[in-house]
């Protein structure tokens, strides 16, 4: 079936330079739209750097290069003339450490509608409300949307941080281990979360836990010392890996 | 080795707590002192009349306008007034206007009488010394109608024309002209044998307090020598029982002998007072006139007067006679222009600098560069800025001095502590604040504006209300700037003078100690009440979500 699926990200021989330090070595891949993509691999083997290379948030780190191509829809991201505010607009993503602003609740899901100029109250006010429902939150805190959003659990404030990415309507998900910094039950909730969102949305997750891997993603890619080893469906790359190195990575024998 | 390690720590602890409780100590025994200083004036007055006053000296009242701050006079005044040596109010009351002495035409003889208890009778040698500003008016109502419509008049007229006993006058409470009040007058004073009062060797007569009086006059005191004065026995003598200066000797709480002749009338009086002249260490009481017409010396008095230093009307009137007297509204006033116009100046222009810096500037030399300039600039003293912001606003410019030359002055010298803080504040917004918000399309303009600065509010209005109490406390770089004119400010480029400038003049100039430090303990308030605020600001700001990042 995936294979029928229609391609989200093409990427093609893709290098990228952190000054003369290789983090990523021509990389090739093809993301499927409406699907989870997982990223594995030990640490420092690339997979944020390849991450945020998707809505060119490395155009924030100093001294990058990158050669190779990535299309997403036909857009061609790399190149210079890109609108990267729209391609972020497109391509939304969730950091490791929720990182909510201090602000209201309300102000945090409204802050990327307004600043793509939606002054609209009403239409603020059901972007609010379809976000946080969307992200599984609206119940616990319809009461308080007024209330800094400092004031919620670690789980809540990761996922009004979903719920403020899909509150400007974007087409793709990166998720950066969204879960490593929260506990089991916050973290079953994000999970269940996925399943629901990748009927609307690309999904690429990056995750240290192969068993979060194995649940949530309908392909996984793994990268070892910026190269990627092995992309494949999820459960052929963890039952019948092809690669000796996938193999050992996936049996514990090393990261 | 533990016990020890315990005895050192111990002590150290020990030292740090005591070190701490001293610092407070002394804390509130400045801030103690400079605000009883400033609440309570308590000061020595000298003069040569005792404090009790007479509201019908010989049947006379002494009317001003109801609206004078003024409930006593000195003989010595009143005389003044209508002999010219006041032209104003200035030194009487504190007020500024101008003096009008009014008397009924001495030609007439209600005029007469007024003129024989201000100058003196001419059997007792007075000699009529009316000033050049004295207006005659015919009657005694008249004189009284003027006084109510001329809030700078005064006039001397017998008691029973003014009827009622709170000093309304009819004809001029129909006139509709306002109302009128009467002075007391005190004129009490204590007269001397001149051959107490003259130098002997280098022993002079000192100042003669309450106490002193009471004892010279109750027989503790036998000897002048024991005020500094010459070996010569004490002659307390009384006056003639039954008159006035009796009557006013005795309401000054000092008869304590009795035993004078029983004839009060003139002669009585003449014999009393030629024998204060004729006998060696006498003394006794005298009305100041009578005393200085017989040619008896008046010994000096003081007192000790208090009262409150920090009044109301100290806040709300404006300043006269460099602050001597008055209040300091327009002080204030001037110096909430300097602040607003300073902070107006220097907290846009201070937090644009500090975006720069963190957001856009790269490290470099021009980066490096600028750091210095702003760090050996937070450090220059503030009189470097006075000549400076002197030479360049005041003159290069001319700005002349003003309020616009002493703000721009201000606002160099703290522009530097706003970058720094400013910068300290952005720079501690986590990285990861910044990139969701890019991470959700916005721009980097957006991303400063809407969640970096916000996020960093505290530490910004933190910063600003410091530099903002800096420049509310700074003398130094306003007085070659901002110029010393105590009047209310009427534009940017009218002198005018801050709080703490104020205060510095009133001691510098020796104008009034009082008054700088009841304006010193308005300083110290509104600095607390900047604080306060600050910290109010604050920890509302922190509710609302903008102090600390969440579990980040
Ligand atoms: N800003 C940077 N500047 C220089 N080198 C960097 C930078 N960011 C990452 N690197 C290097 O690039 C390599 C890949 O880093 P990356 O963060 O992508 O790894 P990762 O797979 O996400 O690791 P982890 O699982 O620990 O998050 C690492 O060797 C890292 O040290
Ligand atoms: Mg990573």
């Amino acid at each position: 079936m995936m294979s029928e699926a229609e391609t989200a990200f093409s990427i093609r021989g893709l290098d990228l330079w952190y000054g003369k330090s290789q983090a990523l070595k021509s990389v090739t891949a093809d993301l499927p739209a409406r699907s989870v993509t997982a990223l594995i691999g030990p640490s420092g083997c690339g997979k944020s750097t390849f991450l945020r290379t998707l809505n060119r948030m490395n155009d924030l780190v100093g001294g990058v290069r990158i050669e190779g191509s990535v299309l997403y829809d036909g857009v061609d991201v790399l190149s210079p003339s890109t609108d990267v505010i729209d391609l972020r607009k497109r391509v939304g993503m969730v950091f490791q450490k929720p990182n909510p602003f201090p602000m209201s609740l309300y102000d945090n899901i409204a802050y990327g509608p307004r600043v793509h100029g939606v002054k609209d109250k009403a239409r603020l006010d059901d972007v609010v409300e379809s976000s946080l429902v969307r992200a599984a939150l609206f119940d616990e805190v319809k009461d308080r949307l007024h209330e800094s959003a400092l004031g919620l659990s670690g789980g809540q404030q990761q996922r009004l941080c979903i719920a403020r990415v899909l509150a400007v309507e974007p087409e793709v998900v990166l998720m950066d281990e969204p879960t490593s910094a929260l506990d089991p039950i916050s973290t079953a909730k994000i999970e269940a979360l996925l399943d629901e969102l990748k009927r609307d949305y690309t999904i690429v997750i990056v995750t240290h836990n192969m068993q979060q891997a194995g649940r949530v993603s309908d392909r996984t890619a793994f990268f070892l010392l910026g190269e990627l080893v092995e992309y494949a469906a999820t459960k052929e790359l963890f039952f019948n890996p092809a690669d000796e190195r996938t193999e050992n990575y996936i049996s514990g024998r090393f990261g | 080795m533990r016990n020890g390690a315990k005895r050192s720590q111990a002590v150290a602890f020990g030292a740090i707590r005591f070190l701490s409780v001293l610092t407070i100590v002394i804390l509130g025994l400045i801030l103690g002192f400079i605000l009883f200083k400033g609440l309570r004036y308590s000061s020595v007055e000298r003069g040569t009349v005792l404090a009790m006053a007479e509201r019908e000296p010989d049947g006379f009242v002494v009317v001003v306008n109801a609206g004078r701050d003024m409930e006593t006079a000195s003989w010595d005044e009143l005389y003044g007034m209508f002999s010219d040596e006041y032209i104003n109010w200035a030194k009487l009351d504190g007020g500024a206007d101008d003096l009008l002495p009014v008397a009924v035409d001495p030609a007439s003889e209600d005029g007469a009488a007024v003129e024989a208890f201000l100058f003196g009778s001419e059997d007792a040698g007075g000699y009529p010394l009316w000033g050049g500003l004295v207006r005659f008016a015919p009657t005694a109502a008249e004189a009284l109608a003027i006084v109510a419509s001329t809030p700078g008049a005064v006039c001397v007229v017998a008691a029973d024309s003014v009827v009622a006993a709170d000093g309304v006058v009819p004809s001029a409470a129909a006139a509709g002209a306002g109302g009128v009040k009467t002075l007391g007058i005190r004129r009490l004073a204590v007269a001397i044998n001149s051959d107490v009062s003259d130098f002997v060797g280098d022993s002079y007569l000192e100042d003669l307090s309450d106490d002193d009086l009471e004892g010279l006059f109750s027989g503790r005191i036998r000897n002048w020598a024991e005020l500094g004065g010459p070996d010569l026995a004490v002659a307390p003598l009384a006056p003639p029982e039954g008159g006035a200066l009796a009557a006013a000797w005795e309401r000054a709480g000092l008869s304590g002998s009795g035993g004078g002749s029983a004839d009060s009338g003139a002669e009585g009086m003449a014999a009393y007072l030629s024998g204060l002249y004729d006998t060696s260490g006498a003394v006794g009481p005298a009305f100041a006139l009578d005393a200085s017409l017989a040619g008896i010396p008046t010994a000096w008095l003081t007192r000790r007067v208090s009262g409150w230093n920090l009044t109301p009307r100290f806040i709300l009137e404006a300043p006269r006679l460099s602050g001597k007297t008055g209040g300091i509204s327009s002080i204030i006033l001037n110096t909430l222009f300097m602040v607003l116009l300073t902070m107006a100046m220097a907290a846009p222009i201070g937090v644009a600098a500090a975006v720069y810096l963190v957001e856009y500037a790269r490290d470099g030399r021009v980066l490096a560069l600028l750091r210095l300039g702003t760090e050996t600039l937070a450090g220059i003293p503030s009189i470097i800025f006075g000549l400076f912001g002197f030479l360049f606003f005041v003159d290069v410019l001319g700005f002349g001095f003003g309020l616009l030359s002493g703000s721009l002055t201000l606002t160099l010298m703290i522009l530097p502590t706003i970058v720094r803080s400013a910068e300290e504040a952005l720079k501690a917004v986590p990285r990861s604040m910044r990139e969701g918000s890019l991470a959700l399309g916005a721009t980097k303009l957006q991303t400063i504006g809407r969640v970096v600065v916000p996020a960093a509010m505290p530490g910004i209005a933190t910063g600003v209300i410091l530099a903002m109490g800096r420049a509310v406390g700074e003398t130094a770089a306003l007085i070659f700037t901002m110029g010393s004119d105590y009047q209310l400010a009427d534009g940017l480029f009218s002198s005018a003078r801050s709080l703490s400038t104020h205060v510095y003049l009133l001691f510098a100039e020796g104008v009034s100690f009082d008054k700088a430090f009841a304006t010193a303990t308005v300083l110290v308030v509104v600095v607390l009440g900047i604080n306060l605020a600050a910290k109010r600001v604050i920890s509302s700001m922190s509710r609302s979500g903008a102090a600390r990042q969440g579990n980040a």
